[in-house]
């Protein structure tokens, strides 16, 4: 298996990078790349406490296999590649992303984990809603996936 | 006809539930379910909401989404997807 996709909830699992890890080890691969993404204390000026992950189930299982193909056809199709992805409330200091990948060269590993997160950004359904210090807490803007020709 | 819209993120405070049910005359199509939401948000005097229908998608059975030109179908559940940004 060269492929491990999962949305993670928070409140019954955490992200583990020591599983992804041992997911994408082979000796064949020549380089490991590792991204982890956390919830940061601050944005914009105010102090963030936590973030709530809320997902399009579905659709979003459907984007991850559909990006981490590409990324595979389009950087090397041999590559080990381990993404997960928290849903729920998650602590400033949790991790929200985790992109693993093994490769036969660093080049690959690098641009295939690059690759992996800015398309999870643009394609998958995945939203934030940040809860600050002061008790407020706001849905983040983010990127549009209405057809572009329609958006006059 | 009556049709389902599942709500996400933002588009949650249409509704107490998480899915709105939105009545609209017979052979409507996306495009006017956007007219219709924009509708109900001034209605309800959602001012941060006001953008919206026109930023968000809309994703049918198959999870794919699906254009203003789509005809919906009596008691069809489709998914409204505001702007994205997970990571």
């Amino acid at each position: 298996m060269t492929l491990h996709i999962a949305l993670v909830k928070i409140e019954e699992e955490k992200i583990s990078s020591e599983k992804a890890k041992k997911f994408i080890a082979s000796e064949k691969n020549g380089a490991e790349s590792i991204f982890v993404g956390k919830v940061r204390n601050e944005n914009d000026g105010k102090k963030v406490i936590a973030v709530t992950y809320e997902a399009h189930d579905q659709a979003v299982i459907k984007s991850f296999q559909s990006i981490c193909n590409n990324a595979k056809d389009k950087f090397d199709k041999n590559a080990k590649i381990f993404l997960e992805h928290v849903k729920g409330y998650a602590l400033v200091g949790e991790i929200s992303i985790l992109i693993a990948v093994g490769s036969g060269h660093r080049d690959e590993a690098f641009k295939i984990c690059r690759y992996i997160l800015e398309e999870v950004k643009q394609l998958s359904p995945i939203w934030k809603k940040e809860h600050y210090a002061d008790g407020n807490e706001e849905w983040l803007p983010g990127h549009s996936l209405r057809p572009k020709k329609e958006v006059k | 006809m009556k049709i389902q819209l599942k709500l996400y993120a933002s588009s949650k405070m249409l509704s107490d539930s998480d899915i709105l049910k939105v009545e609209l005359p017979n052979n409507s199509n996306i495009g006017d379910l956007r007219n219709v939401l924009s509708k109900i948000i001034s209605e309800k005097n959602l001012k941060h909401l006001q953008n919206l229908p026109k930023t968000s998608a809309f994703f049918g059975e198959l999870n794919e989404v699906i254009y203003d030109k789509y005809k919906l179908k009596d008691k069809e559940i489709i998914s409204i997807i505001p702007p994205i940004g997970g990571g």
